[in-house]
């Protein structure tokens, strides 16, 4: 029943197990993280951005607070790098290709931000330096106008003029073009002063280690700058980008995936619960169905249950009757044998004593003749007058008489006879008063009585059954007179000593005995019927007294015996019990109280029954 | 013969009762040599050494029932005239004494001294005038002329058919419903065998049965019937010397074996007619005066004599 219920229990289990890991599949995709990323990314570039910017901006300004731009903008950088890296939302071992790139960016960045740390370091001086030069130079240049001598060629004047807006220019923005446009003003000045007086030569030479040194300071400012700004992180940081996104493109292939697997589980889920749904439906319908019956059953229910109620009362009485019947044809069976052994029982003394009889009369006419003839020849010799002749046939007829009539031994006969018939006549009268006393027609159904003559009387009826091959050893204890049915009583003792001589004989023993002992209780009397017989085996035991139980061969037994054994002995209010053990006997005890409940009508009843 | 003759008859009497056996030494002592016994046991020893002519036994003994010593006395000494006397017999013992015991008689307790030296001296004399042809189990010669027919007398018109589909084919069966078709078959026919219920349209057939035994002492009687009563039974015995006792329903093999071997005791009478007086029966009690039909069908009956001497 367990073991009914497991097994689809565990089957839901699983699926719904499967189910859980699919959905939790294609759940796998944060969308908030990967816009928390894709927004870090943006940020680092915009951070990456601005601070190029910032840079680039340096040039134009040498105010103090874009050095403290620059710093908010890095420190900004390094944290969204740092988020990039590790954190809640960082790309680290999403997949190799997308931590080498983000490797290759952060050191790329590093570098970057080293260059900058220089940069800043350097950049104060250099610039300071590179602007007093500037500043310097239109002071050397009117100098060298200065000393400029009448008569010099105006292209020197010129060139002059050129030198400082071209120096100034470079000052504020610096170009490829403009660091040798200076150099070439330069030479020129210098071809050209070195006509000139002293003074002049002197001045342009001062010129030159100004000019030259504003355009290293200046050069070298820039080529830091440009180096800063040629870092390829922007181009990194999209390939991070890239990667980020190959990887997430790959995740969600990966989802669809399982949404698909997803959706043919469910799909199957489905159809598995639409089918038990059927089934359920078939089984609600059939259930309907029974019920409908079971509901219809019920309307006839009262119907159909007074017919049974008619039909078993009819079938209770036919068995009844039945039964009664059994009983009746039980009673009339052992009545049979009980009837077969007393008529064996008085007809064979009975047989004897008529037999003997007939012989002592046909003896006594041989002796009447011989009283006859030998009064007569007495006679004729007392008498007188009698002749000689006479009296001597009459003497010889007497004499021939005795001769053939032995009248001693015929008297010896005769009286052994007339012992035996007495005898028998005895046995006939014993025979018939044990009937009497078995039977007590002529006491009432509640008499006092003594036990031990029932089973007196009891044994004499079965004395046929016994004689010769059993010997029965009676230990009568002495008994107070019980109240009781002795009829019903006496036939429980005939059964009983029935049995146990069938038992003996049924072991196949030429003799046995029968123990019969009787004792006094208290309030009630033990009777125990002990034989040397057959025994039986506990499961027949346990049965002799169920009804129609029988180890008689067809026929023998009705099976009813001791079950109105039992029952006359339970109706008396006693008890009846057995030991037995298979080839060594058995044993019955039973036992009976003094008196019976005056309301109790049972023996009453059990008469009409087995009476 | 004669020397035996001469001897005594010897008469074994077996009783559980020393009594009984005290009156019979008493009453036969003067006539046969007299044999006692206390049971079956102590019977059948003395039997071993010293046969007799006739047994006379009570039924119920401890130890052996007097069925079963006749039995046993029948293999040991098959000449020996077998009479049973009982207080109470019932139908099984009774049917087994006929089957089994072939008894001559059943006599009842108490007896009548008259009657019962009158039926020991009809069983002395049987045994000794048919000694030397009594021997039970010897096969018959094959006799000439004709197999002896079947004559089968029952209420049911079923029986006959089914009697001729047991014996099958060799034999011949007659089936007859009242004594008048009975008796006119037996004018017409060679019967050996009558098999017969114990009543015939209500009337008892141990009229008839007893007469054809006197008259015709071949013809062997088995009873079918499903109406057996101790009574009738001991009647059919006494006064019918019925063969075999079968209860209906039929059991082929059973009803086969007990026809095939009346046929075999008929041709063994029809042979040795001295056998006959094995089983000569007592005569009948008068009939009552208001069946004269019946008188008239058993006068028919005792002129069947001359007709049958015709074939034997």
């Amino acid at each position: 029943m367990k073991l009914r219920w497991l097994w689809p229990a565990a089957l839901a289990a699983v699926a719904l197990g499967v189910l859980v890991f699919l959905v939790r599949m294609t759940q796998s995709v944060d969308a908030d993280r990967h816009r928390a990323r894709l927004e870090l990314l943006r940020r680092a570039d915009n951070l990456d951005i601005a601070l190029n910017r910032a840079f680039t901006q340096t040039r134009a300004s040498s105010l103090t607070d874009a050095a403290a731009d620059r710093s908010k903008i890095t420190a900004e950088l390094g944290a969204t790098l740092d988020a990039l890296d590790k954190g809640e939302h960082s790309l680290r071992g999403l997949s190799p290709e997308l931590d080498r790139r983000l490797d290759a960016f952060l050191d790329t960045i590093d570098s970057k931000f080293e260059l900058g740390f220089d940069f800043e370091a350097r950049s104060t001086l250099l610039t300071q330096r590179a602007i007093n030069t500037i500043d310097a130079v239109p002071a050397r240049i009117a100098e060298a106008v200065a000393a400029l001598p009448p008569g010099a060629p105006e292209a020197l004047r010129t060139l002059l003029s050129q030198l400082q807006s071209q120096i100034t220019n470079y000052g504020v923005t610096p170009t490829p073009t403009n660091a040798p446009e200076i150099r070439a003003t330069l030479d020129e000045l210098d071809k050209l002063s070195a006509a000139q007086p002293a003074p002049l030569r002197d001045a342009v030479r001062e010129l030159r280690t100004l000019g030259e040194q504003a355009l290293d300071d200046k050069g070298e400012l820039v080529s830091m700058f440009r180096d800063f700004l040629s870092r390829p992180t922007g181009a990194q940081l999209q390939a991070v980008e890239q990667a980020y996104l190959g990887w997430y493109e790959g995740q969600l292939a990966e989802v669809n995936r399982y949404r698909l697997i997803l959706a043919a589980y469910t799909a199957l889920l489905l159809l598995i619960l639409a089918w038990l749904g059927l089934r359920l439906r078939r089984s609600y319908r059939e259930l309907d169905r029974a019920n409908a019956e079971l509901s219809h059953a019920n309307e006839h229910l009262e119907e159909q249950v007074e017919t049974r109620t008619h039909d078993l009362s009819q079938a209770l009485d036919e068995l009844r009757a039945s039964q009664a019947q059994l009983v009746q044809s039980e009673k009339m069976a052992s009545l049979g044998q009980m009837v077969a052994g007393v008529a064996h029982e008085i007809n064979t003394p009975l047989g004897y004593a008529r037999s003997n009889a007939e012989i002592v009369r046909g003896s006594l006419a041989d002796l009447r003749q011989l009283c006859g003839a030998q009064n007569r020849a007495l006679d004729l010799l007392t008498d007188e007058r009698a002749r000689e002749d006479e009296v001597a046939q009459a003497m010889a007829t007497a004499q021939a008489l005795r001769e053939s009539i032995d009248a001693e031994a015929l008297a010896g006969d005769l009286d052994g006879l007339l012992a035996d018939t007495d005898h028998g006549l005895l046995q006939i009268a014993e025979l018939v008063a044990s009937l009497k006393d078995f039977s007590r027609v002529d006491r009432s159904r509640h008499d006092l009585f003594n036990v031990n003559d029932g089973l007196d009387s009891a044994l004499k009826i079965a004395h046929n059954q016994l004689k010769g091959r059993i010997e029965v050893i009676r230990q009568y204890g002495a008994l107070p007179a019980i109240e009781c049915s002795p009829s019903q009583l006496n036939q429980v003792f005939l059964n009983l000593i029935t049995n146990a001589a069938q038992a003996i004989a049924g072991a196949g023993h030429e003799s046995g005995r029968i123990y019969l002992h009787t004792q006094a209780e208290g309030e009630s009397i033990a009777i125990r019927i002990l034989d040397t017989g057959a025994g039986m085996s506990e499961d027949v035991r346990a049965r002799i007294f169920e009804p129609f139980f029988t180890t008689k061969p067809v026929g023998q037994g009705t099976g009813l015996g001791l079950s109105i054994v039992f029952r006359i002995i339970e109706d008396h209010g006693g008890r009846i019990e057995v030991r037995s053990t298979p080839g060594k006997g058995s044993a019955f005890t039973i036992r009976l109280p003094l008196r019976q409940p005056r309301a109790s009508a049972a023996p009453l009843e059990a008469d009409a029954l087995v009476a | 013969m004669s020397e035996t003759a001469a001897t005594r008859a010897r008469v074994l009497f077996v009783d559980d009762e020393p009594r009984v056996l005290t009156t019979m030494r008493i009453l036969f002592r003067s006539r046969y040599e007299l044999f006692f016994a206390d049971g079956g046991g102590s019977a059948l020893e003395l039997l071993k050494t010293q046969p007799v002519d006739v047994i006379v036994s009570d039924q119920r003994m401890p130890g052996m029932s007097g069925i079963e010593l006749l039995r046993a006395a029948r293999e040991l000494n098959p000449q020996a005239m077998r009479i049973l006397l009982t207080g109470y017999s019932d139908l099984n013992a009774i049917i087994g004494s006929i089957n089994e015991g072939e008894i001559f008689r059943f006599v009842n307790k108490p007896w009548s001294n008259e009657d019962l030296t009158a039926t020991i001296a009809r069983a002395v004399s049987a045994a000794r005038v048919t000694q030397a042809a009594a021997r039970p189990d010897s096969t018959p010669e094959a006799g000439g002329g004709p197999t002896p027919g079947v004559l089968v007398l029952d209420d049911d018109p079923q029986v006959p058919p089914k009697i001729q589909a047991i014996l099958g084919g060799d034999f011949r069966v007659f089936g007859a419903r009242t004594m008048d078709d009975a008796v006119g078959h037996l004018e017409r026919e060679p019967i050996g065998v009558v098999i017969s219920d114990t009543r015939v349209q209500d009337n008892p057939v141990v009229a008839l049965i007893g007469t054809l035994k006197q008259h015709r002492p071949e013809l062997v009687s088995v009873i079918l019937t499903e109406r057996a009563d101790a009574g009738s039974a001991i009647d059919l015995i006494n006064q019918g010397q019925i063969y075999r006792f079968i209860t209906k329903p039929i059991h082929d093999s059973q009803c086969k074996i007990a026809v095939n071997s009346a046929l075999k005791q008929h041709q063994r009478l029809a042979q040795s007619p001295d056998l006959a007086q094995r089983y000569q029966v007592e005569r009948a009690p008068e009939p009552a005066p208001g069946a004269v039909a019946g008188q008239a069908l058993l006068e028919r009956v005792k002129t069947l004599r001359s007709w049958v001497r015709r074939w034997v």
